[in-house]
């Protein structure tokens, strides 16, 4: 990753987690709150590997949790994971696949939902389970319909990555 | 005549040829171990600033540096809130004619003209009506002695099912101290539960955690607001010989001893009594409340802050 690529990627995400907390998380529909960090990080994760997916989501949940002045590290953690694990599903399996962004939102939206249940569970926070089960499908379909966009934005900031430089460990055969 | 690819392929075949050794690869394997130290160090990172945060969530150097890091974003906040405001006000505005229609149809159809107009007028008036009704309010009779209003913006939500809460532009440097009361315009809002500098965070009376002793504005009889089941609020602990009417008006119930001090003060509207449940299993009246302020779409907020600073 070029550093002018480290520049973009920071940006993106900056923009995308200010835009998360100043006017995603007030748009509420049926229970759910799109998440349009998380579609970046996705995004991201899926055009430049693993490590930047993690890095990313670390920072980018750091920034939220200043802004919104929650518990700091929370939301970093969370996204950090999800950036790996998205990250190697790019590197991987998910290589080329047109449906790849689709699937790993869908995915990674269940997982960061539960995830950040357990977090505050095991924090004893508030961890209301039946809401979260509830907003998990229209906030599966709220990340979907942005994942379009945001992801073709991605991909025209940081064109993909050359097969080699995204995983020295994966050999295709055949 | 066998073919003589065919033969020569089974001797390759059949014959226990020496394998090379598979080839490390050590770029690979430095790549792997880079990529797994790099995700290790940020979740170990990530988890103590957890444990830290969550330990000393309102003193402290991180708290500190959490805060200054809060004020260098406000900017960027306050920026967004601004780009999106117009798209907001547009959704606003088109979500609540469908609901007007939905109520008044043949009203509208016979006024359409007149609709149309005082719409657009209401509209106008719509950009800044939390700040209206926060000026109205501290200029009433309702506003509490011995306490002034420090008005401020909200500048964000707490997205998701996890927290009830808001942060407002306005901190410690305005006078807000930690356990602050916060209304609305329309009635209470909640508490500060943390200060910085120049901004605080407002858990909201839908919180779980928050309970409000409040009483019935007719009937004077007592109770804790707090939430119920499905996260509507209730008036709990009144008993059943207690006559609580639906449309009753509930307010703060204030401090009755001064050793122990309640943390809001007499006469804040809460909310309005939308219905009276008697069970034969349940020990209290079940009294749902419908709360006065919009806690879903709160532009604005007044905190009450002590004229006199208490020991």
């Amino acid at each position: 990753m070029s550093l002018l690529d480290g520049v973009k990627a920071a940006v993106l995400l900056f923009v995308a987690a200010i835009a998360q907390v100043s006017i995603f998380s007030q748009a509420h529909v049926f229970g759910a709150v799109p998440d349009f960090l998380l579609v970046s990080l996705v995004a991201l994760a899926l055009l430049r590997g693993s490590v930047a997916g993690a890095v990313g989501g670390f920072f980018a949940g750091l920034l939220v949790d200043t802004a919104s002045l929650g518990t700091l590290g929370l939301t970093s953690l969370v996204l950090t994971l999800a950036g790996y694990w998205i990250g190697r599903y790019g590197e991987t399996t998910g290589r080329d696949r047109a449906h790849a962004p689709f699937l790993s939102i869908a995915v990674v939206t269940v997982l960061y939902e539960l995830g950040l249940l357990v977090v505050h569970f095991v924090l004893g926070e508030s961890a209301p389970a039946a809401a979260v089960v509830r907003s998990l499908v229209p906030a599966i379909v709220l990340n979907l319909i942005l994942t379009a966009p945001v992801y073709a934005l991605a991909r025209r900031l940081l064109r993909p990555a050359e097969r080699a430089a995204l995983s020295a460990e994966v050999q295709l055969l055949g | 005549m066998a073919p003589p690819s065919r033969s020569a392929r089974a001797a390759v075949l059949a014959s226990s040829v020496q394998r090379s050794k598979p080839t490390p690869y050590p770029s690979k394997a430095r790549s792997a171990l880079i990529r797994r130290t790099v995700v290790v160090v940020l979740v170990l990172v990530a988890l103590t600033l957890v444990t830290i945060s969550f330990r000393s969530p309102t003193a402290g150097a991180l708290h500190d540096i959490q805060g200054t890091g809060s004020t260098a974003l406000r900017p960027f906040q306050t920026a967004a809130t601004r780009v999106a405001q117009p798209f907001r006000d547009a959704y606003d505005y088109v979500h609540g004619l469908a609901n007007a229609k939905a109520e008044n149809k043949k009203l509208k159809e016979q006024n359409a003209a007149l609709r149309a107009s005082a719409l657009g007028a209401a509209a106008q008036l719509a950009k800044q009506p939390d700040y209206a009704k926060l000026l109205h309010l501290e200029q009433g009779p309702r506003f509490p002695n011995g306490y002034r209003a420090v008005n401020a913006s909200v500048i964000s939500f707490s997205g998701g099912a996890f927290t009830h809460s808001l942060t407002i532009a306005a901190g410690s440097s305005s006078g807000i101290r930690q356990s602050s009361p916060v209304l609305s315009g329309s009635g209470l809002v909640g508490i500060v539960s943390n200060v910085f500098p120049d901004t605080a965070i407002v858990t909201l009376i839908s919180d779980p955690d928050t309970f409000v002793a409040a009483r019935d504005l007719r009937t004077r009889v007592r109770g804790v607001v707090g939430t119920g089941a499905g996260g509507t609020l209730i008036l709990d602990h009144v008993s059943k010989t207690e006559v609580v009417r639906q449309g009753d008006a509930i307010v703060t119930d204030g401090t009755h001893n001064a050793r122990y001090p309640d943390l809001y003060p007499y006469g804040i509207p809460i909310g309005r009594v939308t219905s009276v449940g008697v069970a034969d299993t349940a020990s209290f009246l079940q009294v749902q409340v419908q709360p006065f302020a919009n806690l879903g779409s709160l532009d604005a907020v007044g905190v009450l802050v002590p004229t006199h600073q208490r020991r």
